[in-house]
Parts: structure tokens; sequence; C-alpha cells
């Protein structure tokens, strides 16, 4: 009860409160008078008893200001007046607020920025209904090492799964990929995704016009019905209800459109268009060999993640003992859909946090030196503010408050910078981190950027609190500032800060340079090709009959393209290096058995015309590239790389030998070349064994195939005659360029993003460190003037002067470079995964950052200490 | 004789007990204390006013303004409910508190 009241009254005296004075002052002057009257009434003259009635109030103003100290809320007040004042001080010093907010912003916006993409990519939830229950499934090999595309299951597991699995209440399979689709004439890639019947329920996604696969689209035979996304409806068709019942043809095949789905949902990877899966039936069995799909599920309402798991892991089991050709060592991973997006970035994005926070932190420090340095020359204000009567908290919190303006004002600032900029920073991420199109500033990022300027106002206020709450009434008010107020103690907490902004730097420093190291490190790894100037062209050839018209369309090309001027090779490969699209297993001069399906060593197959070979700079080392020989119905051949020849038949020369590849024939192949290795996946892991098959002996795959040619000049130049070409041959078959220099960079973005950004921040850290040396030392020098200016004419020359300065300086800069040393040892070790063959204590690194940080601060200091020397004694002894 | 200070924590007790008799500005709360205290507590504007508001705050008083018997206005101040309250819990610990004192001056 009595809190209400007192609330209430808060309130009260806030929104009236000229009423509430005068209210108060006119009781004050009622008590005057009738203690004047009484006066009076006693014999005193009138001008008497009035004075003497006002002594007896004890002052008017004095009890006024009691009465309104001691009222609840009475702080409130203070605290305006304090905001209001701050304000007219930055006001009047529009160069120093301008500098303080501007470094701040800066800091502040940065954080914004990172802080909005982890709470895109990492804290929102999933954009699908109650996102927590839905999962993903994926198979793990145990005995075996598992390729890129590990985890994609099989048709027959699948099916299992469905019928025996109870802990989820839907359960789907799916595959996609960028197919030619024909809206009208022209066809264009488009990512269509097939799916069984249960995917959208999985999702939770309802149709925003027609509606979703059913019985009828269920069902085995071919599919001939879609659906579609908002986004490609409206592009299309002008509409979502104007999308039903049109066709649209899929590689040539006509598909009906019964739906379409609203724009948010894009499973998997940006898909828009959406097939079913057809029913399994005579004409199209069950297949247990084949991992070529991905599985999602939803959990059942109240059950949790760990009994899905060891239900599918009993399964698992089952089907292992069923059919122990397939499912020997196979094992299933139940994971959370959202941890399997985003599992492989969160460790990079959390150390981009951490490394942006940092840099918040050094510019905290640095706008705090500055503040110090101003409150000294205020000084003298504070020592006036105790004398009228200012407790140290009073002034120290006069010193948040100012701290808290300052914040606030560069929180709004940052956020702008961070709304600005947004774009251009997503821009610059690697594609391959996902859910990039979900990055805005929301709710949880607002309150982080107020959080964040919070935060940082009380940091950087608590250097000048803390001094100005140790003022020292006589000192301030008789001298003008220059050593008033606990030098040393000033001193000393400059000092402080620079040895925190030292050690910042160098971790950050050390951060960056091993990340740099790394990515040099990849960038040299030879890859196995050749990269530079070749042009990468893909086309989807739909025709009426796949297995003929596809691959002679590519020869025609081909032979086309050789006759080019301009080309020095031409090529066609199922998957351009830097993707791996297909592993299986492989045996040398034995047929397998379906028993010993599970048991061969495992190889990446790929599909590659004649003279790829030569256009992807893969050296032949050994035998012939495939030619005009190696066509249908004639001898099957294949050709291996060198890690398979080495794993194969380790001293012997493999060609002439028999291999076969579990891709899609168990015929035997004879070997017919040996070529180099190429890294498959990418620089960071090994090259893994190959098996590359003429594509004009294995039709069903060489329907889509990735024409590479390498060019005398700029590939992209010849991107148009290919085109033309290509539509010569077959009219409306969509094509797509790129360069395999492009191709190969992907590889290498999220290094190379990584190690620019750290490397920037380290950067901006060691400007800021160095700033914050110098100003130390200027201070200092400036400190000490007169006491040079008395050793000089004492005799001292300037070596002995300079090394007096520089010796607290050196001890300084030891002290950060110890600490950042220390702390970079203790965090690092968290970087561990995201370094490419280097330790995170890697000496070099460490020497060379402690050798540069050492060296530029030193000269950083020797500047502002050669001035010192230059200093004219009796000026100096005379301004004292 | 010299004046005495008001004790610490028994102003608010005296000024409840003579604003339960009947309500009164603060001119005559000080005056009536000094009467009633036999002129040994001469209570000081800048602790009585102090005293006062936060007492109104706490919702313990009321005030209002009124005319006085002179026909000037004052800002009287009346006891509430939650203030007479008070009063008791205030008056019941000092008793207490000052026969603790009073036996363990009589028993040492």
């Amino acid at each position: 009860m009595t809190l209400f009241h007192r609330l209430a009254s808060i309130l009260r005296w806030i929104i009236r409160r000229d009423d509430a004075d005068r209210d108060l002052h006119d009781e004050m002057q009622s008590f005057v008078e009738m203690a004047a009257a009484d006066k009076v009434r006693d014999g005193a003259s009138a001008g008497d008893a009035r004075r003497m009635a006002v002594l007896d109030l004890g002052g008017v103003e004095q009890t006024k200001e009691r009465v309104r100290a001691g009222r609840y809320g009475a702080w409130v007040d203070d605290v305006g007046r304090d905001m209001r004042y701050a304000f007219r001080t930055f006001v009047r010093n529009p160069g120093f607020s301008a500098v303080v907010v501007t470094t701040l912003a800066m800091g502040i916006g940065a954080n914004t920025a990172v802080f909005s993409i982890v709470n895109a990519v990492l804290l929102k939830p999933l954009p699908y209904q109650d996102p927590d229950r839905i999962v993903m499934l994926s198979t793990s090999v145990a005995a075996r090492e598992a390729g890129p595309i590990r985890g994609q299951i099989t048709d027959g597991d699948f099916q299992d799964w469905r019928n025996q699995a109870t802990s989820f209440e839907a359960i789907a399979y799916f595959w996609a990929r960028a197919d030619a689709v024909m809206v009208g004439e022209q066809a264009e890639y488009t990512r269509a995704g097939r799916v069984s019947g249960d995917f959208f329920r999985v999702f939770g996604v309802q149709p925003i016009a027609g509606r979703l696969f059913g019985a009828e689209e269920i069902r085995p035979g071919p599919a001939n019905t879609a659906i579609v996304s908002e986004t490609f409806g409206q592009s299309h068709f002008g509409g979502s209800r104007e999308a039903i019942g049109r066709t649209i043809r899929v590689r040539n095949r006509p598909f009906s459109i019964i739906g379409v789905v609203p724009t948010g949902f894009s499973f998997p990877e940006g898909t828009e268009i959406w097939i079913p899966i057809p029913l399994p039936d005579a004409a199209n069995p069950v297949s247990r060999g084949g991992n070529n799909f991905r599985a999602v599920a939803r959990l059942k309402g109240g059950l949790r993640l760990e009994q899905g798991q060891s239900e599918m892991a009993t399964i698992a089991g089952r089907l292992e003992q069923q059919y122990p050709d397939t499912n020997m060592g196979r094992h299933v991973v139940v994971m959370r859909l959202r941890d399997q997006i985003v599992g492989n970035v969160r460790l990079m994005l959390y150390v981009l946090l951490a490394a942006v926070v940092l840099i918040l932190l050094l510019a905290c420090t640095n706008v705090a030196t500055l503040l110090l340095a101003r409150a000294t020359a205020r000084a003298q204000e504070m020592s006036v503010r105790a004398a009228l009567g200012a407790s140290r908290g009073r002034l120290a919190r006069q010193m948040l408050v100012e701290g808290l303006v300052l914040g606030l004002a560069a929180g709004a600032a940052g956020l702008g910078l961070a709304f600005g900029g947004m774009k251009t920073l997503v821009a610059f991420i690697p594609g391959s981190v996902p859910r990039l199109d979900e990055v805005a500033i929301d709710q949880r990022v607002l309150l982080f950027t107020l959080l964040v300027s919070m935060i940082s106002s009380v940091l950087l206020a608590l250097a000048p609190a803390f001094q100005a709450s140790r003022v020292e009434l006589e000192s301030g008010l008789r001298q003008a500032g220059t050593r008033s107020v606990a030098v040393g103690g000033t001193r000393r907490l400059r000092e402080g800060l620079v040895v925190l902004q030292l050690a910042i730097a160098v971790v950050l420093l050390i951060a960056g340079g091993l990340l740099m190291r790394s990515f040099v490190t990849l960038q040299k790894v030879p890859l196995g090709f050749q990269p530079e100037r070749v042009l990468v062209a893909n086309a989807t050839v739909a025709t009426a009959d796949p297995r003929q018209g596809a691959t002679l369309f590519f020869r025609d090309l081909l032979a086309a393209m050789s006759k080019v001027p301009g080309v020095v090779a031409a090529g066609a490969t199922m998957a351009a290096p830097g993707r791996v699209d297909a592993t299986g297993a492989y045996w040398i001069d034995h047929v397998p058995q379906p028993s010993e399906m599970s048991t061969g060593p495992s190889n990446v197959s790929s599909i590659v015309a004649p003279g790829t070979f030569a256009a992807l700079g893969i050296p032949l080392v050994r035998g012939r590239d495939f030619d005009n020989r190696d066509v249908r119905d004639a001898p099957m051949t294949a050709i291996v790389n060198e890690t398979l020849a080495r794993q194969a038949l380790p001293g012997q020369d493999v060609v002439g030998h028999t291999i076969v590849c579990a891709f899609d024939t168990l015929e035997p192949m004879t070997i017919v070349a040996v070529v180099g290795d190429v890294r498959q996946a990418g620089p960071a892991d090994e090259s893994r064994p190959e098996c590359y098959m003429p594509y004009l002996q294995h039709f069903y795959n060489g329907a889509t195939l990735s024409i590479v040619i390498r060019t005398a000049n700029d590939p992209m130049l010849l991107a148009e005659t290919v085109r033309r070409n290509a539509q010569e041959l077959a009219p409306g078959v969509p094509v797509r360029f790129t360069t395999l220099d492009t191709l190969t960079a992907q590889n290498m973005a999220q290094p190379r993003f990584r190690a620019l950004l750290i490397g920037e921040f380290a950067a901006v850290a060691l400007v800021l460190a160095l700033i914050g040396v110098f100003g130390v030392m200027a201070y200092v020098v400036s400190q000490r003037t007169a006491e040079i200016g008395l050793r000089i004419a004492l005799g001292a020359n300037p070596g002995q002067i300079l090394s007096l300065l520089l010796g607290r300086g050196v001890g300084l800069i030891g002290v950060g470079l110890a600490v950042g040393l220390l702390g970079a040892v203790l965090t690092t070790r968290y970087l561990a995964t995201l370094l490419f063959e280097i330790k995170p204590t890697d000496p070099v690194t460490y020497v060379a950052v402690a050798a540069v940080l050492a060296t530029t601060s030193l000269i950083a200091s020797y500047v502002p200490a050669r001035r010192a020397m230059k200093v004219d004694p009796m000026s100096a002894l005379r301004a004292e | 004789m010299e004046k005495l200070d008001i004790p610490q924590g028994t102003l608010d007790l005296m000024i409840l007990t003579i604003l339960a008799r009947e309500p009164m500005h603060g001119y005559g709360i000080s005056q009536r204390l000094t009467v009633l205290s036999h002129d040994q507590f001469h209570v000081n504007p800048g602790s009585l006013f102090p005293s006062l508001y936060r007492l109104e705050q706490d919702g313990k008083l009321k005030a209002e303004w009124r005319p006085t018997e002179n026909n000037r206005r004052a800002k009287y101040y009346r006891l509430t409910t939650a203030g007479r309250r008070q009063l008791e819990q205030h008056r019941e610990r000092w008793n207490r508190v000052s026969f603790a004192v009073t036996s363990v001056l009589e028993g040492a």
C-alpha cells in the first residue's frame, strides 16, 4: 500500500512539478507569515518579526531544497537536470562530441550488423510451424569414410522407416536439383524438388491456392502434377490463383499445377517447384542401392529428440539384420533440422561476433581515455560543484549520465549505420551461409543494440566517474587544473586502459594472422587441375528419348566448339571439379556378388567426354584418353586417378586391369589410362580415388553435363557462341555460364571471408591501440614538462631524458603484449576447426604479431617523447 | 538549559500523535511540539517539513489548503486510516524500547 502511494506521488510530482513547487513555496510563505504574526503579537516590529521568522524557518530556499531532496523521485529531477547539462556540454564542444559519438557509433553499428546476422541464422527459429519438432534423418556408415553426400538415404530404407517408425507425425523424403523448366517457349533453370506425400505436412505448410498432394497424386506411375511457390506463380502467371490448372514442362515433361504455397517456403534451398515421387510398383521397384534422397520428419508432440533417435537406432539395427548386403553398418542419425542447416557456420559466426565485441571494447576504452582527459580539464568545475554541496556520488552520477547520453546517441547513430550498410554486408557474406534472406533488424536486434549502448555507456563512464568521485576540494579550487586531481590515479587508469587496448589488439591480430595464413596455405594447395580461363556451361537437354538425344547433343556441340577459334580444348563432365556428384564402391578384376555390395572401397565416379582432361588441365600419366572407340555397344572402358591406382594395385600398373564401379552398371570396364589426382571437394580435403567413365557409354547420366572449354582469352567472350550453337542443336535448351575460377573460388569463399573480415578488425584494433599508446605518452610528457625542463637545465642529455620517458612506455607495452599473448593462447583454441594446417599456437604467427606490435607501439610512444627532448628548459620552468 | 535534540526516529511518532488529535498546519505542529514538550524540543522546520512530505507521500497523511482562524491560507495535514495504524505501531514500538531502556538503567 505504501509502495503504491509512493509511486503515485512520484508520478504526480513529475507530471505537475510546477504546481507542486508553487505549493511548496506557498507553504513556506504561510509558515513565515504565521511565525511573523506571532512575533508581532509578542512585541516585535513588523520588519524584525519577518526577519526572525525567516531565520526560524532556517532559510526558505534551504528548507525548500531539503524538502525536495527528501522526496521520493527526487533523483528523477536530478537525472533530468544532468541530462540537460550533458546535452549542453556536448553541443558546446561539437568536435569532441562528434569524434566520440562517431567512434562509438561505428563500434555499436558493427555489433548490430553482426548480431542481426547471428540472429537470423542461428537464433531465430526456422520459419515453419513449430520448427523445433522438425528433424532430418540421415545415415552414417560406420566403417567407411563417407563422401559429401554422406547422410543421404535409399528409397528402400525410407519405405521401411515410414512403415515401422512411431515417433513421427509425418515423415517424408525428397531430392532436388535445378532443372530445365519451360513455361511457354523458353526454358530456364529452376530448382525443382521431388517429394513424397507427407512432405508439406512435415513443415506444416498450407497452400494459399489450390491444394496439396493427395491420394490421386501419390500413386505409382510417372507424376504429372506439381505445386509451385507464390513467387513462381506471380512471375509466370500473374498470380497464385491464376497458376492453378496451368501446365509447365520440367525436363520436357508436362505437369499440371494443382497448388501454390506461400513465398516463405522454399525448402530445400531455394526450391520453387515440387513434384510428387511415384510410389514403388512392379515397374519401379524399391531400390536399396542408390543413396539419392534426404529425409525429414516431424516429431510427435511430447516426444523428445532422444526418443526419436533411439527408435530409429532400433529400426536401423533391424534393417541391418534383414538386409545385410546393403544395410550392414548403416546407422541413422536424427538431428534437429536447424542444427543440420546451420551447424557448419555456427562457429564462424560466433567468432565474428566475439571479434566485433572486442572492437567495441577497444572503441570504448579509447573514448574513455578521451573523456578522462576532458575530466581532468574539468577538475575545477567538479571542485566548484563539490563546494556547492554536491556529494561524490552525485558527481559520479553526473559522469554516468553523460556517458549514457553519449552511449544512447551513439547507439541510435550505430543503428542507422547498420541499417544502411546491411545490404552490402549481406552481399559480402559467402552464399554458403544459410538463411541470409532472413537477415533483418527486428525486435531482438533493437533490444541488443539498446543493451550494448547502455553497457558501453556505463563502461566508458566508469573511468571519469571514478575520477570525479575522488575530487579534492581545495587543491582543485586553487589550481587551474594541470597538476590537480590525483594525477597518480589518473595516470594509472590511463595506463591500465592502454594495456587493455594493447591486449585486445594482440588477440585480434593473432586471430587474424592465423586465419590469413590458413587461407593463404589453402590457396597454395595444388588442386590437380588448371582453373584459369576455362568456361563452364551447364546445359540440360530434355528430348523425347532422353537416352539417345542428350548424349548426341553434347557430342555435336563439342564437335562444333572444337572448331571455334580461341578454343584450346573442349570437354564435358558430369560434375565440375570442386563438386562431387556421385560416390560408390569399386572392385578391381572382380565382379561383386549382391552380398558384397557394401564392402568395396569407396570412390568418386564421374562421366567425361574425350578431351575433358586437356580442357581441365589434368595430366594424363599413363595410357590414352577416351576417344571415338569408347562408344555405346563398344567394350566398356574407364580411366582412374593415381590415388585409386595406388590404393587398388600398389606397385603395379593398373592399366589393362578391369574395374567395376557401383555407379549405374556392374559390367567390368577396362582401365585404359591413369590421370593425375584432383582435390574433388576443394583444397582442404585430400584427393579421393576417382573413376572416370566415357559419356557415350552411360547415356542416363550423360544427359546433364557441364561443358568445359579452355580458352586462349577471356572465357566469357565465348559464352554467346556456345549458347548459339546449343540453341541450333536443341532449341529452347537453357544454358548457364560461369568460369572454373569462379567455381573454385566458391570453395574458398568461407575461409576467404573469415580471413578478410578478422584481418580488417585486427587492423582497426591495431590503429586504435596505437592511438592509445600515443595518447598516453603525450599525456605523460605534458605532465612532466616542468620536470624535464629542470633535468635539462641540470645537465641531462637528450638520451637520458628519452630513456627516462620511454622506460615506462616500454614497460606498458610489455605488459600489454604479455596479457594479449596469454589471452590469445586461451582463446584461439576455439578457432582450431577453422584453421587449415596451422595450429592455434603457431609460434611464427605469435612471434610476428609480437614483433609488429612492439615495433609500432615503440614508434608510437617515441614520437611524443622525442618532442620532450626539444623542450626549452627556461620556458618549461617558467610555465610552472 | 540548552535545547534538546529530537531523538532519532521519534519525530514521526510525535507528528502523528499531534495530528491524531486534530488536523494542523506545519507551523502549528512545530508550536504544539514545543509546548507539549515543555519547551524542551524545538523542531527545526528543515527537519519537520521533509518528514511531513515523506509521510504524505507514504499515504499516512493527507494535506489540503484551508483558511486559518485569522483568515490566512495554510496547508493543513490530517491523519489517514493508514496513518492511524502507523501511529499505533510506532507507539507500541516506542513503549517497548523505552521500557527496555528503563529496565536496563534500573537493573544495571
